[in-house]
């Protein structure tokens, strides 16, 4: 008798101690506006739910290798940030993070349709809510565009035509766009998807679409569009320290008035911006005969809880907070992008907190087509192949044949260093 | 009390020798496990065999640019840094009026130089816009793209490395100021001047402290990482990519733990063949008190 009344006694403590205060981590990256968003939503959703939840947030750089190394030692945060990419890689099988499908009672999962739970799941286990779909969007300074007396371009034509006319009309040092290592490496991807309507990558078979002439080719239009100073040559680029598009005085000035940027980033390159400049989320460049407009869209980030967590439960109250409920979603906002959650995205429309640019970009994003995005396509090695081999043809190393073919060979080791 | 005594000096050195177990005795040995193996430390390591090595060996081009530019790095930079160092000594070695303070100020670099916000200063000094390139324009000269070429590139985080020259320079202080006197009061009686007293005194007596610094220099040059990672980005071409950078990128980016230990067994090879290089030549240019060779 005495066994069992100590055993109620236990169990009515577990149970009270599941619904008492939870002290929660919570990891993400981002910049300054989204580390600001996410702390005052903790704050706000601690309150409610009557938990204190310690933020850790760092930049983009290095964010993947701390997390990483925290799930190896199992020291992750409650709840995490994580890069859509990264859900194959820190739960193959569904099991390396918290299947979320089992706390249904508490997030409502309504708010995500099956399009956008299916991204998130992994083996048929839920492991990360879609926070917002994103995608590259042409993005220009309509300020410096008028100087120069153009329009804003349409055509990979129209911008290669606006190259010469900076230069005469504005000066050496004014570009109408800029691209080098990674945007420039996707630049080269998306003028190539659009002309060959492949992915470079298939999703399907997991191998290499493009010939090595389609590779080659796309690797020339690189060329092409230094030569006519639509973008600075890349060891110029490198000549200024290889700083970040929002850190760079020549972005917020309005010299380089054209970049290739998520959507999400809206707040992130524009708060720079001299009070003067003016930017506009275009859309993408078309070409003549093109296949595909060939957006790159994938769910920009998901928010997943730790499959170590001991308390999840607690966890979950504040994701669904930060997703669903009116006072997260206020203090979070568009931080991270246009929400997915539709619950987040009504209120935030109806508040009149989403910019009417934000909307229009992510409108721009959803609507145009394109080849579905393999995940390996953001794997480093798979980043590293394109970029190195790139940066060889930009310093004329190689010829654009070359370049293609140790591409070739470099993505495909990569691919098949990821699939062993 | 006895017991207590008997024991105390091993309490005292317990939080060294377990420190040296658990963050370098155990991963040194576990290292060398596991450049056998495939690990992706999200799970277990499998066994490869040699597999890693193979392909370092044999089909690795990022690895061969590496090693080629490490070798360069480390060639270039410990010789300049400790002539460098050494002539600050001389100079710092005469008696001149507030010694101290110049001896203190040559020697703050050394604490600061490897430092993340030093490494980011450097990279606003040498951009393109930066103060370098304001000073080489103001006495006429074209502007210098430090980042952007190559060579260039490799110049300034060598430059870095010999900018920190401090604590090589103090050990080659105190090794000149134990240099006996009357050996230089016997050479000035015989007429030799100071190119002559120091070619002939200073330079063999302090061959002991020399070798010590090229070994300590040599090894500590392999391992540079701060420098190229924060300010080059091992770019551009991988021309500053030295090998530390690629255990990095392989470790902690591609997570392929067991070919980032095989490339580290690989440097660690090549430092331990190096070092006993410089051992069997110190027999041949390093002079000992009461070395009885002629």
């Amino acid at each position: 008798m005495k066994s069992k009344i100590m055993g109620l006694v236990l169990a009515t403590t577990a149970l009270t101690g599941a619904a008492q205060a939870a002290e929660l981590r919570m990891s993400w990256w981002g910049g300054d506006s989204r580390h600001a968003a996410t702390q005052e939503a903790l704050k706000v959703c601690g309150e409610k739910h009557g938990h204190t939840i310690k933020p850790e947030f760092t930049g983009w750089s290095g964010h993947y290798e701390k997390l990483t190394t925290q799930i190896a030692g199992g020291t992750e945060a409650d709840i995490m940030q994580v890069n859509w990419p990264w859900l194959s890689i820190y739960s193959s099988d569904g099991s390396g993070l918290a299947d979320l499908n089992e706390l249904s009672d508490i997030i409502d999962l309504s708010s995500w349709d099956a399009a956008q739970i299916e991204a998130g799941s992994m083996n048929g286990k839920l492991n990360g809510l879609p926070i917002s779909t994103t995608g590259r969007l042409f993005v220009f300074n309509k300020t410096t565009y008028a100087k120069a007396g153009l329009d804003i371009p349409n055509t990979w034509d129209e911008l290669l035509a606006a190259g010469p006319v900076f230069k005469e009309k504005l000066g050496d040092d004014y570009f109408p766009f800029e691209g080098a290592k990674l945007d420039a490496a996707l630049l080269m991807t998306i003028y190539g998807t659009q002309k060959t309507g492949k992915a470079l990558i298939n999703p399907d078979t997991h191998k290499l679409e493009w010939t090595k002439e389609e590779l080659a080719d796309a690797i020339q239009f690189y060329k092409t569009m230094v030569d006519n100073h639509v973008i600075p040559a890349w060891k110029d680029v490198a000549a200024a320290g290889n700083v970040r598009l929002h850190e760079n005085p020549l972005w917020a000035d309005g010299h380089i008035a054209g970049t290739y940027q998520w959507d999400s980033t809206y707040f992130k390159i524009t708060k720079p911006l001299n009070d003067d400049q003016e930017v506009v989320y275009h859309g993408l460049l078309s070409q003549d005969g093109q296949a595909t407009p060939g957006i790159y869209r994938k769910a920009s980030m998901v928010f997943s809880i730790s499959a170590n967590s001991p308390n999840k439960e607690a966890a979950a109250h504040i994701v669904n907070c930060m997703l669903n409920e009116s006072e997260g979603v206020a203090a979070m906002g568009t931080a991270r992008g246009v929400p997915a959650s539709t619950a987040a995205r009504d209120q935030l429309l109806s508040a009149d907190a989403i910019k009417q640019v934000q909307i229009d970009a992510q409108a721009k994003v959803i609507q145009a087509e394109g080849p579905a995005i393999h995940p390996m396509m953001e794997f480093p090695d798979v980043r590293s192949a394109l970029q190195d081999n790139l940066e060889l043809f930009a310093y004329g190393e190689v010829d654009a044949a070359t370049a293609a073919d140790d591409m070739i060979y470099a993505i495909e080791e990569a691919l098949a260093d990821i699939a062993d | 009390m006895g017991g207590d005594s008997k024991y105390l000096g091993l309490w005292f050195v317990a939080p060294y020798v377990l420190g040296l177990v658990l963050f370098i005795a155990f991963p040194f040995v576990a290292s060398f496990y596991l450049s056998f193996t495939d690990y992706d430390l999200l799970s277990s390591p499998e066994w490869v065999g040699t597999k890693n090595y193979e392909k370092l060996f044999t089909r690795d081009r990022t690895f061969d640019k590496s090693l080629s530019v490490t070798l360069t790095y480390v060639f270039t930079t410990v010789p300049l840094k400790l002539v460098f160092a050494l002539f600050i000594a001389v100079v710092l070695n005469y008696r001149l009026r507030g010694i101290n303070l110049f001896r203190t100020a040559y020697y703050v670099p050394s604490i600061l130089g490897g430092s993340i916000a030093i490494a980011v200063l450097w990279r606003y000094i040498f951009a393109d816009t930066g103060l370098m390139n304001m000073f080489i324009t103001m006495l006429g000269f074209e502007a210098i793209n430090w980042f952007g070429e190559p060579g260039n590139a490799l110049f300034t985080i060598t430059l870095l490395r010999i900018w920190q020259f401090g604590s090589a320079m103090v050990i080659f202080l105190a090794a000149l100021q134990s240099v006996d006197k009357s050996l230089y009061e016997a050479a000035s009686i015989d007429g030799a001047g100071p190119w002559h007293t120091f070619r002939y005194i200073t330079l063999p007596l302090i061959t002991p402290v020399i070798f010590f610094n090229l070994i300590m220099q040599t090894v500590q040059a392999f391992q540079e990482f701060n420098g190229p990672y924060i300010i080059t980005e091992g770019g551009p071409l991988k021309s500053t990519y030295l090998l530390p950078l690629y255990i990095y990128e392989k470790a902690f980016k591609s997570f392929d733990m067991g070919y980032a230990s095989a490339i580290s067994w690989v440097l660690f090879f090549i430092i331990m063949v190096l070092t006993l290089i410089a051992f069997w030549s110190s027999k041949k240019w390093v002079y000992y008190a009461g070395d009885k060779r002629n």
